[in-house]
């Protein structure tokens, strides 16, 4: 007889209110007489440390509007000012957005429009991310910075390229973020909020161990939805109550033999490689649990600060500190990132996790990681 | 000029074989190199022959086992070559990154079809001109110095360098006046034939292209230069490859004439010289940084690309831009709105097309340049 799977949710409904928070804050912040920043890559932590600076932290633009069906609306906005299908999908989420402002289009939830900023921070981890920051500079002018942060083709690479971006980092970021929020960059102020962070950040990680078990009590599609707090409220209380939460319910489970998929635990374990298909999230766990399979383990949610045990938050150095963090630190997401030490980690998840199969997720509206890790065949 | 033709033609036509005979008469060794800011010449200081590579001569196939069809021409054409071992008579190759997809690029290669030599460069765009990318981008050239002394077993001095440098301006300068007698001179000869004429420049030696070149120019003179009448039209875009040669002969076919480009294989590709200073490698490195012509994937936020050819067209007084982009080209697709925008504003018509690496429906890109051509004047 077939078995009937069904997948068990993990409650992570903890996490809206705290998304909704951030983006009301957001949106208050100009009242408010905040200067604001739109942030691409990980770069968004100097800004974020600066007081009367509110960031918004771009890449989760998109699950916020697919959350709130508004993701077909902004796209729609963005072809209507000239985009072209084929362009990344988070770049025409914010242009499709910037339209919607500069034209004063009508829009069904106004939510989505947020405020415009007043620096432009663009982390080239991703080429991509750089081209939404010039077409909003170009359509309104607003002061861009963009930061070469490349990932390494090798290990010996990571201290060169980690001077670079520190020098990039000192020579051009850091004095226009003084600039835009007319203060000194306040290094103690990074310090008191990647403390907190960094303890988030390991009960995160302490969640993710479960991953090991089989059954698994939870998916990577509970995990996804749970990436927020490390980013939106970043040195706040509620993110580390967030974590405690679910590893709390992890335990729970585990205890009392309760898997992510009913009735017995998972048939098959997935690796999901590329992003995470925010707005589709639901309809792909439904095409894959009817066979009793659940993603697992994957590159890309696991690149957000995967070791946050490697940064010292007591560093003189903190500016520095943080992109040791990206480069030369024992767990270096620099090189892990890219296509080279992609592999080794790749293969490194398969083992770890005990992978049966491989489902390799790749859009042509979404460019990273998109390559196929094959060798030759022929 | 027939004749001289001819021999520009060659190495286009098919560079798989020009170039492996070329190396087996010279016993040289040769580097590809990935489109499109790599300085040749320090691979030619070194004593080999750098040629950049192309989009291939046939349809995209063992490729696709490691680059989805929706990564751009170059990618994808370098990969399929590269694992079907079309590549290799090259000796060496050197790639950058450029883009998101360039980047993964020798990966793929160094897994299936590794060369002898291999260099990748973290070339940094261009951005604010700051004085951590100008000495991040000196180490990375100087450091591909090192590389192909290593390997070619000879050492690449100054005074190499500079007689390099000066062996390329002087093909950029012979192009470029190739260029402006034909923006003085709209239609002195066929799109086809500038294009693989630079193209050329691309694949062969320059000692040679540059005594063909010259005896080209001298000819033209000689014959008078001829012109032919038509719309003209300016030619935008296409980085990385070489667009169909169908597709310009349509152009003209259709009563236009491209007095100008900025295109890749046009252009861009000798746009900027390098001076010769005491400092060759300071000089490479400057040249890294001009900002014009406005180059998408090399970052700008103090230029702008549609006021730029605005600008140009201005000047040629022509009837409008043709625009080639090329499919799956990130930096081109997220700039072009904004192109389109300026150029309404400043009422230049525009059409775009699309360019791939193999299939391009011509029949309908017909259908819309014969549009163009009615919007810009009627026939």
């Amino acid at each position: 007889m077939n078995t009937q799977y069904k997948i068990n949710k993990l409650d992570t409904s903890g996490v809206g209110p705290l998304v909704d928070r951030h983006w009301r804050e957001l949106r208050e912040a100009k009242e408010k007489g905040m200067k604001i920043a739109w942030c691409a890559g990980p770069m968004f932590v100097y800004a974020y440390a600066t007081p009367n600076i509110a960031s918004h932290f771009m890449a989760g633009y998109a699950a916020y509007c697919g959350g709130r069906g508004m993701a077909d609306e902004v796209l729609e906005a963005a072809e209507r000012y000239g985009e072209l299908r084929d362009t990344c999908s988070y770049h025409r989420l914010h242009t499709g957005m910037a339209a919607m402002i500069m034209n004063d289009w009508p829009v069904s939830n106004p939510q989505v429009l947020l405020p415009m900023p007043d620096l432009l921070i663009g982390g080239r981890f991703c080429t991509e991310m750089s081209h939404y920051m010039e077409a909003i500079h170009r359509r309104f002018g607003i002061k861009a910075v963009t930061i070469e942060i490349p990932s390494a083709r090798s290990r010996e690479d990571l201290p060169r390229l980690e001077k670079f971006l520190t020098d990039q980092v000192k020579e051009t970021l850091i004095p226009a973020i003084e600039e835009v929020s007319g203060s000194k960059f306040d290094e103690e102020n990074m310090r008191s909020i990647l403390r907190p962070w960094k303890e988030t950040c390991i009960i995160r990680n302490k969640c993710w161990e479960f991953f090991k078990l089989k059954p698994s009590p939870w998916t990577l599609w509970d995990y996804g939805v749970s990436i927020a707090p490390v980013f939106y409220a970043m040195g706040k209380p509620e993110s580390l109550e967030y974590y405690n939460n679910l590893l709390k319910q992890l335990e729970e489970r585990t205890e009392k033999n309760i898997p992510a998929v009913h009735p017995d635990g998972e048939k098959y374990r997935l690796y999901w490689d590329g992003w995470l298909p925010w707005s589709f999230l639901g309809k792909f766990i439904r095409m894959m649990i009817p066979y009793g399979a659940i993603p697992i383990a994957g590159r890309y949610p696991w690149e957000f600060f995967p070791h946050p045990e490697d940064i010292n938050t007591e560093a003189d150095d903190i500016i520095h500190e943080w992109i040791r963090l990206i480069y030369t630190s024992p767990n270096t997401l620099s090189y892990h990132d890219g296509p080279w030490g992609g592999q080794e980690h790749i293969e490194d998840l398969i083992q770890t996790y005990s992978i049966d199969g491989m489902l390799f997720f790749s859009s042509n509206s979404k460019y990273r990681k998109k390559i196929r890790h094959t060798r030759d065949c022929h | 000029m027939e004749e001289i033709m001819k021999q520009f033609v060659e190495y286009p036509s098919d560079p798989y074989t020009s170039i492996a005979k070329w190396k087996e008469n010279t016993k040289k060794k040769v580097i590809g190199i990935f489109p499109m800011w790599i300085p040749e010449e320090i691979i030619h200081a070194a004593g080999m022959l750098p040629v950049v590579m192309w989009r291939s001569n046939e349809a995209i196939t063992w490729g696709y086992a490691h680059v989805p069809p929706y990564n751009c021409a170059i990618n994808k054409s370098v990969v399929d070559d590269a694992v079907k071992g079309k590549l290799k008579f090259m000796d060496g190759m050197v790639f950058l990154r450029q883009c998101l997809q360039s980047q993964e690029v020798p990966f793929i290669v160094e897994n299936n079809r590794p060369p002898a030599f291999e260099e990748y460069l973290y070339l940094p765009p261009i951005y604010h001109g700051d004085k951590a990318s100008k000495d991040f981008t000196r180490d990375e050239f100087k450091r591909l110095r090192k590389r192909l002394e290593e390997f070619g077993g000879e050492k690449i001095t100054d005074e190499k360098l500079n007689e390099s440098i000066k062996l390329y301006n002087k093909n950029r300068s012979l192009l470029r006046k190739l260029y402006d007698l034909r923006k003085e001179n709209p239609g002195i000869l066929r799109g086809r034939d500038v294009l693989r004429i630079v193209w050329s420049s691309m694949l062969m030696p320059k000692e040679e292209h540059n005594k063909l070149l010259e005896s080209l120019l001298s000819e033209m003179e000689k014959n008078g230069y001829k012109t032919a009448k038509g719309k003209k039209v300016f030619l935008s875009g296409c980085l990385c490859i070489h667009p169909q040669l169908e597709l310009l002969d349509m152009i003209e076919d259709l009563g236009m004439l491209v007095v100008d480009d900025d295109i890749y294989v046009g252009y861009r590709y000798f746009a900027n010289d390098a001076e010769i200073t005491d400092d060759p490698i300071g000089a490479l490195m400057e040249r890294h940084f001009i900002k014009t012509p406005v180059d998408p994937a090399r970052g700008e936020v103090e230029v702008n690309w549609g006021k730029e050819l605005i600008g140009k067209v201005k000047k040629l007084n022509a009837d409008g831009i043709i625009t080639l982009l090329t499919k799956y080209c990130p930096p081109h697709l997220c700039y072009y709105p904004d192109i389109k925008v300026e150029l309404a504003n400043a009422g230049i018509p525009e059409v775009l097309i699309e360019v791939e690496h193999e299939v391009i429906s011509l029949e309908s890109i017909k259908t819309r340049l014969q549009s163009f051509r009615e919007m810009i004047g009627g026939r």
